[in-house]
């Protein structure tokens, strides 16, 4: 089995990433930077260097809030949180990255 | 805004997000190393991958770091605790410094918030306080320009209706008066307001309502009553009071309603105990003719009027707009009175001048001098600065070393400015604190000692004030660190590194000894105010008043506004001038009908060979008892005073002033003339004495002519007040006298006793307060100047020290070395005193009309002044100079 290439993030959508991740439930670092390999099959690897940098600009912004709570192993670890601002920033980032997706594949694949 | 909040608590507790950054780190690493052992990994294998995965660490801290850290925050706090180790470790510069600035801003504080107070402040309510006036009438009067806010209310009126550029009009006065009934009346100020006044003010009562125009009309207003706030809290316990009677002056009050808390209305002073209708007030004068012609003649000037300028009309319109108004109004009263001087003569104008009195047109002389002892009090901020910034050049030199290691370790000038300029601002701010403290003390003393009519000057809970002494002590800080630094900045830095102690600061001080020459020169100019102010208070004081009240006794019998006959005031006075003569320690009393700087009578006065009398200048008279020259001890120069016989039914006699004999016949004895008084048709009044001049209004402005007529002959019921000249110092005597005569007076009149000298320094008190607060900030100026130079002075002995070694080795005496010292001292004061002096000739033409009888150029105190500069300057060098002496040769010799 050949390793799938690992791909570097599109500049600007870890936040987006991330605020998505979080919607599901609070998660630790560790556990978003798994949650991110997982779903996209190893594509996208965060790098922890500039997982935990984002994760304190966007605490400073007001979208997330950190809070230290017990793992399922009785570990403490820190917890984030999406905030309803967070919320709201998630769906407009979301929807103008669809749009400039969709730009972009309309100029790559004309019909 | 919300991200920055987070971002400053963020700052406040980093050094908890570091930690817990850390541990999240550490969390991170764990797990990624079970993983790594799940996926069958040795554990070391196991452990170097997680630290592989997760990358640097201290960057990742560094990076989130960076995120709760403001960097100039930080910075800022470490050149603050820098700049207090710093201070910490010189405590005598530090002291020095603080105390320095502390003085000036505590003068300029202390002075804001008295001019402030007098002259600036808006009036709490008032509504768009910018479009607010006071009306100033000004007009001719035997060729001097006249200019007064206090007129008739029937003038008012001709202002309302003849102009157009107003939206709102209200006339008013304070009166003091008795308020309340019996034991627990006093007299108190009460404020006599048209209706619309309270229109000029946002604002409901807080009991009750205001009066309304209804209730404010001509010929007598309505029997209603408004109180102060504090008047309500104080007499009433801030109780239910609607529809309760209150007695003001001779008028049975209805309480209608309370002003709310702090309304002072326009009160320059103390604030009003009660606000009633203008015209209850005037239509229940006692004196009937007022009472009755208030409203339709010009004879009674006593209220002023505040006014409104519609949006749009500038304060010149609203001024031309008045002054057409007021030609108008003296047509006017031409019509009623022919005989009045005419429109084309008097040249009748007015002004739309500032609410408060001190500042408008016809301020008195005390609040110009304020006004000056404000400018005095910046004068010794700038000294201060000066000074201070001497200081810390000094110390910038000293450390030059110190900067040029720094520097060459690379930190950079911007940062080396910002120290400076931190370590000044903390020595202001620290200066501001002292500075509000000395303000707070001092205004107490100079409140106590000079401005009794000043309400409060309360420094610590003034926002005014303390904006002021924050705003002073901001500029003192970039005033004081600019210049050091700049020089820290700039400089030769290998030079610095290279040289040792004697060398460098020496030749540099060329600044320092510009800022001293200016210290010096404002020091002479302020020196040469106070011995200006000091010499005008010694003539007021020294001056022959034509009276000596130094043991005199002032009794005013007030009537509370009941109605007395002729007959009875004559009784009255009678009954209390026995009373009076039989208490103990009085030498002798009168019974008067004016008093100086009081009171004054007039009426027109006919002198055969004269045309009209009233054009030579002004006359008054005074119908006294014979006693009166005794008592007041107005010396009698020629002729005889009257006697008990001079009484209703013999001939009219009469004294007059020296001045008045000269002026109404010239070159001809006076005594044995006739003059009539009141009217052409009475009989001769005969001139049989003639008394030396006396001040009768004021002491500075025109000088009038005095008559004195036996009050049994002329006028017997206008007697209003007793003298009593005492034995001694008449204070102790006082409510003996008030006892003994109040038990004389019928009704609910009652009698007041004052020393008659508090009135006379009440009338000083200008020129007192300018020889106070000149002499007071003259010294302080000096005092700082001098420590100035002695700073500068021994710091440059101490640089030189090498050299004056040499110097001494070489064979120079000790008094070469001291000449050499002193004399950089003596020439540097030399400089300050000349400038200074040039610039306080310059400046005597402004200061001139505040003085008495004293020419701004005096030589006699600029010399004094000069010699005292110089002496201070020879003393100040005399201290380093011996230490120069002592330089010793040979550690000279052998450091090189």
């Amino acid at each position: 089995m050949t390793p799938t290439p690992r791909r570097d993030l599109l500049p600007g959508t870890l936040d987006m990433l991330i605020l998505k991740t979080l919607t599901i439930q609070p998660m630790h670092g560790y556990g978003i930077a798994q949650h991110l390999q997982r779903l996209s099959d190893d594509v996208i690897r965060v790098e922890e260097g500039s997982l935990y940098p984002a994760l304190q600009r966007m605490r400073q912004k007001g979208w997330i809030r950190a809070g230290w709570r017990q793992t399922p192993n009785n570990q403490r670890a820190r917890y984030y949180t999406v905030t309803r601002a967070g919320r709201r920033r998630l769906g407009d980032e979301q929807a103008g990255f669809l749009e400039l997706v969709r730009a972009i594949g309309r100029i790559l694949q004309p019909d | 805004m919300r991200e920055w909040l987070i971002r400053l608590r963020d700052w406040l507790r980093r050094d908890r997000l570091d930690r817990e950054l850390v541990e999240e780190l550490r969390f991170h690493r764990e797990q990624l190393e079970r993983e790594a052992r799940g996926a069958g990994a040795p554990p070391e294998a196991a452990a170097y991958a997680a630290r592989r995965r997760l990358g640097n660490q201290t960057v990742i801290r560094e990076e989130a770091r960076d995120r709760w850290s403001w960097p100039w925050l930080d910075h800022f706090l470490k050149d603050l605790r820098y700049a207090f180790r710093g201070l910490r470790r010189s405590p005598g510069f530090s002291a020095t410094v603080i105390l320095t600035l502390g003085l000036g801003i505590g003068a300029n504080a202390a002075m804001f918030g008295v001019i402030d107070r007098l002259m600036f402040r808006p009036f709490p309510y008032l509504r768009d306080p910018d479009t607010v006036h006071r009306v100033y009438l000004t007009w001719q009067d035997r060729e001097r320009s006249r200019t007064s806010s206090a007129f008739e209310y029937t003038r008012y009126l001709d202002l309302k209706k003849f102009t157009t550029s107003f939206s709102q009009f209200a006339g008013l006065a304070t009166r003091r008066v008795a308020v309340g009934l019996g034991d627990a009346s006093r007299e108190r100020p009460v404020a006599v307001v048209n209706a619309s006044f309270f229109d000029f003010f946002d604002m409901r009562p807080a009991l009750g309502r205001f009066f309304v125009a209804s209730e404010d009309v001509t010929p007598k207003g309505a029997n209603v009553a408004v109180l102060d706030y504090g008047f309500w809290q104080r007499e009433f316990g801030g109780k239910n009071v609607l529809g309760q009677t209150l007695q003001v002056r001779n008028i049975s009050c209805l309480i209608i309603g309370v002003a709310p808390k702090g309304f002072v209305g326009v009160a320059e002073n103390e604030p009003p105990a009660v606000y009633i209708p203008i015209t209850t007030s005037a239509g229940n004068e006692p004196f009937q003719r007022m009472a009755e012609n208030y409203y339709r003649t010009y004879n009674w000037g006593w209220m002023s009027v505040m006014l409104r300028r519609k949006p749009g009309v500038s304060v010149a319109a609203a001024s031309r707009d008045l002054s057409q108004a007021h030609v108008r109004s003296w047509n006017a009263e031409l019509a009623l009175e022919p005989r009045g001087t005419p429109a084309a003569v008097a040249r009748p104008a007015a002004v739309a001048g500032r609410l408060r009195t001190p500042a408008g047109p016809d301020a008195g002389l005390e609040s110009k001098t304020l006004l000056w002892v404000t400018g005095v009090a910046v004068i010794v901020m700038l000294i201060a600065c000066a000074n201070v910034t001497n200081l810390m050049l000094a110390r910038v030199l000293r450390r030059r070393r110190e900067i040029a290691v720094r520097l060459a370790l690379g930190v950079s000038r911007k940062r080396l400015l910002a120290q400076c300029l931190t370590e000044s601002m903390l020595l202001a701010g620290l200066g501001c604190v002292a500075g509000v403290a000395i303000a707070q003390w001092g205004g107490a003393a100079l409140r106590h000692v000079l401005l009794r009519n000043i309400s409060a000057l309360d420094v610590v809970t003034d926002s005014r004030t303390l904006l002021v002494a924050a705003g002073f002590a901001l500029a003192a800080g970039l005033l004081t660190g600019l210049a050091p630094a700049l020089l820290a900045g700039k400089g030769d830095l290998a030079g610095a590194l290279k040289a040792g102690a004697r060398e460098g600061g020496y030749h540099r001080s060329r600044m320092r000894s510009a800022l001293l020459v200016v210290q010096g020169a404002l020091s002479v100019i302020l020196l040469v105010g106070a011995g200006l102010f000091v010499k005008s208070l010694e003539h007021v004081r020294s001056l022959r008043m034509g009276f000596d009240a130094e043991p005199v006794l002032y009794a005013t019998a007030n009537m509370r506004g009941m109605r007395t006959t002729e007959a009875e005031q004559e009784t009255l006075g009678l009954a209390l001038l026995t009373a009076g003569q039989a208490i103990p320690g009085v030498e002798s009393a009168a019974w008067v009908s004016a008093a100086p700087f009081q009171s004054s009578s007039s009426t027109n006065l006919y002198v055969e060979g004269i045309d009209s009398v009233r054009k030579l200048g002004r006359f008054t008279y005074q119908s006294t008892t014979p006693d009166f020259f005794k008592t007041m001890d107005t010396r009698i120069l020629r002729g005889r005073s009257f006697t008990a016989q001079d009484r209703k039914g013999t001939p009219l006699v009469g004294l007059v002033s020296e001045a008045m004999a000269q002026a109404l016949w010239p070159g001809k004895d006076a005594i044995g003339q006739c003059m009539r008084v009141g009217n052409d048709t009475m009989p001769c009044t005969t001139v049989i004495g003639i008394a030396e001049n006396a001040v009768e209004r004021s002491f500075s402005g025109e000088k009038g002519f005095m008559y004195y007529l036996p009050i049994a002959q002329y006028e017997p019921g206008s007697g209003y007040a007793l003298m009593l000249r005492m034995r001694g110092d008449p204070r102790p005597h006082q409510e003996t006298v008030r006892k003994v005569l109040q038990a004389v007076m019928p009704g609910q009149s009652y009698i007041r006793v004052q020393p008659f000298d508090e009135i006379i320094d009440t009338e000083r008190r200008s020129w007192k307060v300018g020889a106070t607060m000149f002499v007071a900030f003259g010294v302080l100026a000096l005092l700082v100047a001098a420590v100035g130079l002695y700073g500068v002075i021994t710091y440059n002995v101490a640089q030189r020290m090498h050299e004056l070694g040499v110097r001494i080795a070489l064979g120079a005496q000790a008094k070469d070395v001291v000449r050499l010292v002193v004399g950089q001292g003596v020439r540097l004061a030399l400089v300050g005193v000349t400038l200074g002096l040039g610039l306080a000739l310059f400046a005597a033409k402004w200061i001139q009309p505040l003085l008495f009888q004293q020419s701004a150029r005096d030589p006699a105190t600029y010399g004094l002044v000069a010699v005292l500069l110089l002496s201070v300057a020879l003393l100040a060098s005399a201290l380093p100079a011996r230490r120069a002496t002592r330089a010793d040769p040979n550690s000279a010799l052998r450091t090189d």
